[in-house]
């Protein structure tokens, strides 16, 4: 299913975090958003799965909650800017946090369980589960362990497949490679092709450019809030604007 | 006298136990700090009271309509006063130490300030070691350990108990995963004020009723709260339990002791403070962000 972002806006109290952002993702895509830490990334994933609404309702009175948010967001020929997060996600439209951010006091399996807190049918979750545990073998072998005390691949991977738990049709992942080491981003890398291989639709959020750059397909440039450029690797590595001042190449 | 401090302990400890449960439960799932808690006990004592004495309704039926009707009050004062305020946590507290003043006004009013008793469900006695033992005594023993072990198969082996433990943790991601967290909110708060319920329940028959009944056990669940460890549902059973004997113990043992317990509980709690401010089972959490 197709996500259209439009015009989004966003104001944590004054500051003006996404300023009347755009962007497609078709079905079957995989697409990159990236840009500087503070670029408002994260905010763009957490405004469309809802959580930036949920926010504000929840802490309204407080200075938290002074928050403006506008704009519409599109999934499937559906507006869904105001559905509430966990509707959102019975849409099959699922955000996988920055590093992965487990419920830290229960163990890998209990994770996997809870992602699937929608689906009632136990053989659907049995099948998911094997289906996971495919992918990541390793989370296998450690699903009894607490998950708080494993390691951020670990991690990360758990939030992946969490999210398949909840049959994810679409994924949002908000940095995968951050603070990860070489090999175990490269694992992480083929893995995040392998998700978008069964048919997932994927828009991922990066600040290692050349990680987003050969893992997606078309890539949107943001800076302070602002869309700069979208397009191809070679389109925007063409661009000596956008090389220089965005992607710092 | 060891068999009578064991079953008393127990009792004291057992009781404890389900009202510490039940506040630990609703703060760490939604950092609501009830302090009319126990005053939901104390209604739920006068109401099975007014059932039994006054409008001689059966003492089961009593009991059960009792725990039914406050579960509902509490839900109604969970919408009213607490959904509305409940991002401003210090704000939640006040209003619940007034509701709980005015449950307690209430029934000076309508029952006055007197000591009230309610028959036993289970009359008679058995022997222990050639100690007697009531049977309402026996009866509270094994339904607060009854009440505990089926909270921790909910918590643990169900979709329900999954979901409550994955809100306490982490709100946003559970939220994430599909998870209604204002549901699960209005959930637990009903199984909390049920708990506070049936501690009524089980203890009206043993101890006293009074307009007054909220305030020591609430002192004692504060105790227990943070003795175990903020958050820790497990560690507030075991801060409930040794509370629970450190009362009876005193009671028991020390001249005069009934009217230092209180003191004794709450030297033993700030001594474990002091040595170990994150409670003997709790975790330091430290905020994260998405
Ligand atoms: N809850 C919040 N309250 C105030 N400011 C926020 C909040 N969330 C994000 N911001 C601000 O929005 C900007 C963008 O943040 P973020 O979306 O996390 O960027 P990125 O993910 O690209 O690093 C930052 O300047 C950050 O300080
Ligand atoms: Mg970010």
């Amino acid at each position: 299913m197709q996500l259209k972002v439009d015009n989004l806006t966003v104001l944590y109290d004054r500051a003006m975090v996404l300023n009347k952002v755009g962007l497609v993702v078709e079905e079957g895509e995989m697409v990159s958003l990236v840009g500087p830490n503070g670029a408002g990334k994260t905010t763009l994933l957490r405004a469309v799965a809802g959580l930036v609404k949920w926010e504000k309702e929840s802490l309204k009175g407080t200075v938290g909650g002074k928050i403006t948010l506008k704009g519409e967001v599109e999934f499937g020929r559906e507006n869904i800017s105001r559905l509430r997060a966990h509707e959102i996600v019975r849409r099959g439209l699922v955000l996988c946090p920055e590093r992965g951010r487990p419920f830290r006091e229960m163990n890998v399996r209990e994770n996997l369980e809870v992602g699937a807190h929608l689906c009632t049918d136990k053989g659907a979750i049995e099948e998911s589960l094997q289906k996971v545990f495919q992918l990541f073998p390793v989370l296998e072998k450690r699903q009894n362990q607490i998950s708080g005390t494993i390691s951020g691949g670990e991690r990360t991977m758990l939030a992946i497949g969490r999210c398949l738990m909840a049959q994810a049709k679409f994924l949002l992942i908000d940095e995968p490679s951050v603070g990860l080491a070489p090999l175990v981003k490269e694992h992480l890398f083929d893995r995040i092709k392998d998700v978008h291989g069964m048919g997932i639709t994927i828009l991922l959020t990066e600040q290692d450019i050349s990680f987003a750059f050969d893992l997606a397909t078309r890539h949107y440039v943001l800076s302070q809030g602002q869309m700069m450029a979208q397009g191809s690797a070679e389109e925007l590595l063409a661009d000596e604007v956008v090389r220089q001042s965005y992607l710092g190449l | 006298m060891v068999i009578d401090i064991l079953v008393n302990g127990l009792v004291a400890g057992g009781i404890y136990a389900v009202l510490a449960v039940g506040f630990s439960l609703i703060f760490g799932v939604a950092r609501i700090v009830n302090m009319a808690h126990t005053a939901f006990y104390m209604l739920t004592a006068y109401f099975i009271f007014v059932g039994t004495t006054m409008l001689n309704i059966p003492l089961v039926a009593s009991l059960i309509l009792a725990i039914i009707l406050i579960t509902i009050i509490g839900l109604i004062c969970f919408k009213l006063f607490f959904d509305r305020v409940k991002q401003h946590e210090t704000t939640v507290m006040i209003i619940s130490v007034a509701l709980a003043m005015l449950f307690q006004e209430i029934l000076f009013l309508v029952f006055g300030g007197h000591y009230t008793g309610i028959p036993p469900l289970a009359k008679g006695f058995v022997d222990i070691a050639s100690i007697r033992v009531s049977y309402q005594h026996i009866f509270a023993i094994v339904t607060t350990g009854l009440i505990l072990l089926g909270l921790w198969l909910l918590l643990s082996k169900t979709g329900l108990g999954k979901a409550i433990r994955a809100v306490s943790q982490d709100r946003e991601i559970a939220n994430l995963m599909g998870i209604n967290v204002n549901q699960i909110f209005l959930i637990v708060m009903g199984i909390s004020v049920a708990l506070a319920g049936l501690a009524g329940a089980v203890i009206a028959p043993i101890y006293m009723v009074s307009p007054l009944m909220w305030i020591q056990p609430l002192t004692i669940v504060l105790a227990s709260v943070v003795l175990g460890g903020l958050g820790s549902v497990g560690g507030c059973v075991v801060g409930a339990l040794i509370l629970g004997y450190t009362e009876i113990i005193v009671t028991f043992l020390v001249p005069g002791g009934a009217s230092l317990r209180g003191a004794v509980s709450m030297s033993i709690m700030v001594v474990v403070l002091l040595v170990r401010p994150e409670g003997l089972f709790g975790v330091a959490f430290e905020e994260e962000r998405l």
